[in-house]
């Protein structure tokens, strides 16, 4: 491993240790996975469409160089955070306890 | 910051890491998920298991008397289930999100860990031995859900794994109320000491389980006159670190050593510090380094140790709440060591019982000053562990 050039190395993804089990059906804890990877996906979407949004009030073009490029302020950050605990809240819509 | 001792600017082995615009934005979403767990979906557990669960339990008179019970109540519940879950995945997800970025600014970090390591522009060093053999407390698991944990090396004079706990970690706080900077442990800890012993000045400190040392880089900014030293068993979190400290401009020694044995001379320091150390090592080896760190205090030194509150400080559902990381985050000595009596350890390997303390302290970035005058006077309680206050332990030795 150690000989691997550093511009080659790829981390491990996965850890080492017994995975516990949280339901019954272990098809439930992993759709758990693939909901909370989806869930982070369309947040990730929508992070890069509200870029692309500002980019286009602001500069009336968007290119993907300036999507890279594009800092949020933190005025910018503080929507964006208010919008990530709001969407999750919609997500997350426990039922009540039985 | 302190002052470069050279003109030259030292880059910053952090600002190397450069994740695209989606992977910025996955690492702030997690930061939310990992949030929804520890602090919303907690707070539900709590009250539900308070309001609900624990009283019908009552009802049917079999009342949970301990955690253990606790937690066999709590396995079948839904609520249980998704916090765990939810929290489980959220920790995996911290280290996902970081890991390509990792990866593409690996050559570079690897390069400039390397340079600094020779240069040390602000006066540090890195020993490092490859000869040392790693415990199996550190190798046997990958530990907080990390793959590869901080001592796995892929590459020569790799740093790949310090850069994965750095930046998995700051997805991990990111909108954690009580953990707003990287080293706040370390800055609580010092400014207590300072609050509390105020003559205090140590030439020497000296910090266990240092990992990258950001814990570490507190003391030094309160204690400038001292010697400032780090160990761990993991070279690359050491090499991350150093690179780190040389950055800041702060002189710390790191060396890769086992705290159960080092090479340091009797009585070599004065103060003896770590952070969320000992419950990742075994029982036996918490006992060995108690007593290495008696043997390295001088005379009139101190040791503080940050820690999760042992058993007996806290009630029955806090120990479920604490416990669950034991098998859920890969820390298979953290019930063990939490159901031991710091004080009775400190004594065991030493220390003179009077002298010996566990106590909870305020976080400092949270707490505010005009308060903090006011818990020095026993006025105003510290908030608990985890929650804008911090457990720790120690002895002043006589």
């Amino acid at each position: 491993m150690k000989d691997t050039p550093a511009d080659q190395v790829r981390l491990p993804r996965e850890t080492k240790g017994k995975r516990p089990r949280f339901f019954d059906d272990p098809a439930i804890d992993q759709m758990m996975t693939f909901m909370l990877e989806l869930t982070t996906e369309v947040a990730v979407l929508r992070e890069r469409m509200d870029t692309v949004e500002r980019l286009l009030e602001e500069r009336g073009s968007v290119t993907r160089a300036a999507i890279e490029a594009y800092q949020p302020s933190t005025i910018v950050e503080a929507e964006r955070n208010a919008w990530r605990e709001a969407y999750l809240k919609r997500i997350y819509r426990m039922h009540p306890p039985v | 910051m302190v002052a470069q001792p050279s003109d030259i600017p030292v880059p910053n082995i952090e600002e190397l890491f450069r994740p695209t615009h989606d992977e910025r934005a996955r690492q702030g979403m997690v930061s939310f998920i990992r949030k929804l767990a520890i602090i919303d979906m907690r707070r539900r557990l709590k009250d539900d298991y308070e309001n609900r669960i624990e009283p019908q339990l009552d009802r049917e008179g079999r009342k949970p008397a301990d955690w253990q019970a606790i937690e066999k109540a709590m396995a079948h519940e839904h609520v249980y289930r998704f916090y765990s879950a939810v929290r489980y995945n959220a920790q995996e997800m911290c280290y996902l999100s970081v890991q390509p970025a990792v990866e593409r600014a690996l050559p570079a970090m690897v390069g400039l860990a390397r340079d600094l390591a020779v240069r040390n522009p602000a006066g540090g060093s890195l020993r490092l031995n490859p000869q040392l053999e790693l415990p199996k407390y550190i190798t046997a698991l990958d530990v907080h859900l990390t793959p590869g944990w901080v001592h796995s090396e892929h590459t020569a004079d790799d740093v790949a794994q310090g850069a994965v706990v750095s930046f998995g970690g700051k997805v991990f706080t990111g909108q954690h109320p009580y953990r707003k900077r990287a080293g706040v442990v370390g800055e609580s800890i010092a400014y207590w000491i300072r609050k509390k012993y105020p003559n205090f000045a140590p030439r020497r400190i000296l910090d266990l389980g240092t990992t990258s040392g950001k814990n570490l880089l507190p003391y030094c900014t309160t204690f400038p006159q001292a010697e400032v030293h780090g160990i761990d068993v993991a070279a690359p979190v050491l090499r991350y670190g150093h690179a780190l400290a040389e950055h800041e401009g702060i002189a710390v020694h790191f060396s890769q050593q086992n705290a159960e044995q080092t090479d340091c001379p009797d009585g070599h320091f004065d103060l003896i510090v770590s952070s969320f150390f000992f419950h990742e090592v075994s029982l036996k080896a918490t006992r060995k380094i108690l007593a290495e760190c008696k043997r390295l205090l001088a005379p009139g030194g101190l040791m503080v140790h940050m820690e999760l509150p042992d058993e007996a400080s806290v009630s029955p559902y806090e120990n479920f709440f604490w416990n669950w990381d034991t098998h859920n985050n890969n820390e298979p000595w953290y019930t063990a060591f939490r159901a031991e009596d710091p004080v009775a350890l400190c004594t065991a390997a030493g220390f003179d019982a009077s002298r010996s303390f566990k106590t909870h302290i305020p976080d400092i970035a949270s707490f505010g000053e005009e308060r903090y005058e006011r818990f020095m006077r026993g006025e105003l309680p510290s908030p608990a562990h985890g929650a804008g206050g911090w457990f720790v332990f120690g002895a002043e030795r006589e």
